[in-house]
C-alpha cells in the first residue's frame, strides 16, 4: 500500500512551510522597527541619529530568519 | 548532511565546512584559517602603511577610508561609555575588531574564493567569517575580555549586583537574576551564530543566483553580491557595538549614580501596601 507520504516529498513541503513561516515573523518584526522609526524620524527629525541603534534590533531580529533558513539543510 | 560538499545535489557548489589543506606539527590548518590570516596580514600592512602617512590634511581615498572609519568607531565605542575616559582604553580593541571582520566580510565575497583555486579537490581559500568556529572564537575571545573588563572595572561584588534590580535577598528578585544571568550564556552563541549565519547564507543566496542564471550569472548575482556588501559592513558594526554594549552596561552600572535605580526604596511602594493589605 503507498501511503500519501511515500508518494508526495514531504520534506520539500516541510523546508517550504519552514522557509514561510521563518521569514514571516521577522518580516513584520523588522517592518514595525521601520514604520516606528520612521514615525519617530516624522515627528522629531532630531531622532533619525538613532539609525544605529534601529539597525541593532533589526539584527538581532533577523537572526530567527536566518536560522530557519539553516534549518532546511537539516531537514531530509 | 553538513559533512558533503555540494549541499544543493547537482545545484551550484556551496561550502559549509572547512577543510584541512595542510597541517603545522599535526595541526590542519583548514582554508578559512588560511584565509583569515591572509586577511590579518592585509589588515595588518593597509594600517600600517596608513597609519605611517597620516598627516593633518589628508590625501587619497584610502587614508580618508580608513580615518573616517576609524573615528567613527571610536566615538562609538566612548560615546557608550557614560565616562568617555573609562571607554577610552577599550577603543583599540573593538575598532580594530571591526575592521578585522569587515575586511573578512569584504574579503569573502572576491572572485576566486571558493572553488577557484584548489588544493587536493578542496578550495583554497574560504571566507574565515563563512566558519562557525572562527566566529566562534572571535566571539568567545571578545567575551572573555567584556567579562574579565567588567568584573575589573567593577569589581567582583557590583559585576554580580548588576543581574538584579534590586535586593538579592527578595526571592523574586533572585529568580530574576538568575535569568539574567543564564543569558549572559547565550551571547557568545547568538553572536557568533549571527555573524557566520549571515555571510554564510550570504554566499548560498550568491551561489543559487549565480546557478540559476547560468549564462548570465554575473547579472543575476550582481545584485546580491552588492547586497552582501551593506550586510558584511552592517553585521561587523553590529558585532562590535553590541559586545560595546555588554560592556557598557556592566560599567556603567558600576559608576551610575544610584538615585534612578529600581532598588528597593523606590519600587516596593505596593509591595508595602500588599503587605499592609494581608
Amino acid at each position: 500500500m503507498i501511503t500519501l507520504a511515500d508518494a508526495v516529498n514531504t520534506a520539500i513541503i516541510g523546508k517550504g512551510l519552514m522557509i514561510g513561516g521563518g521569514f514571516i515573523g521577522p518580516g513584520i518584526g523588522i517592518g514595525i522597527i521601520g514604520g516606528n522609526y520612521m514615525a519617530a524620524v516624522g515627528r522629531n527629525p532630531e531622532a533619525s541619529k538613532f539609525l544605529g541603534q534601529a539597525l541593532v534590533f533589526i539584527a538581532i531580529i533577523e537572526l530567527f530568519g536566518l536560522l530557519a533558513f539553516a534549518s532546511i539543510f537539516i531537514v531530509k | 548532511m553538513f559533512n558533503g560538499l555540494k549541499i544543493f545535489g547537482s545545484g551550484p557548489a556551496v561550502y559549509i565546512t572547512p577543510e584541512k589543506i595542510f597541517t603545522i606539527h599535526g595541526i590542519s590548518i583548514t582554508n578559512s584559517i588560511f584565509y583569515g590570516w591572509i586577511a590579518g596580514i592585509i589588515l595588518l600592512v593597509v594600517f600600517i602603511l596608513v597609519a605611517r602617512r597620516i598627516t593633518v590634511r589628508p590625501k587619497g581615498g584610502l587614508i580618508q577610508f580608513v580615518e573616517v572609519g576609524v573615528t567613527y568607531m571610536s566615538n562609538l565605542v566612548e560615546s557608550s561609555f557614560e565616562d568617555p575616559e573609562r571607554g577610552a582604553k577599550y577603543v583599540p580593541y573593538f575598532v580594530s575588531l571591526f575592521f578585522f571582520l569587515l575586511f573578512n566580510n569584504w574579503l569573502g565575497l572576491l572572485p576566486g574564493v571558493g572553488e577557484a583555486f584548489q588544493s587536493h579537490g578542496n578550495p583554497l581559500f574560504r571566507s574565515f567569517t563563512g566558519d562557525l568556529n572562527a566566529t566562534l572564537a572571535v566571539g568567545i575571545v571578545t567575551m572573555g575580555l567584556v567579562y574579565v573588563a567588567s568584573i575589573k572595572e567593577a569589581g567582583l561584588k557590583d559585576y554580580l549586583k548588576h543581574f538584579f534590580v534590586g535586593n538579592p535577598l527578595n526571592p523574586m528578585y533572585l529568580f530574576l537574576g538568575m535569568i539574567e544571568m543564564t543569558t549572559d550564556f547565550t551571547r557568545v552563541i547568538s553572536l557568533s551564530i549571527r555573524l557566520f549565519l549571515n555571510v554564510t547564507i550570504g554566499e548560498i543566496v550568491i551561489a543559487v543566483f549565480a546557478y540559476l542564471g547560468s549564462f548570465f550569472a554575473p547579472l543575476t548575482a550582481a545584485p546580491f553580491t552588492l547586497i552582501e556588501l551593506f550586510v558584511g559592513a552592517l553585521q561587523a558594526y553590529i558585532f562590535v557595538i553590541l559586545s560595546v554594549m555588554y560592556l557598557a552596561i556592566a560599567v556603567n552600572h558600576a559608576t551610575a549614580n544610584h538615585d534612578q535605580d529600581l532598588t528597593d526604596e523606590s519600587v516596593p511602594e505596593t509591595m508595602r501596601l500588599q503587605s499592609e493589605k494581608a
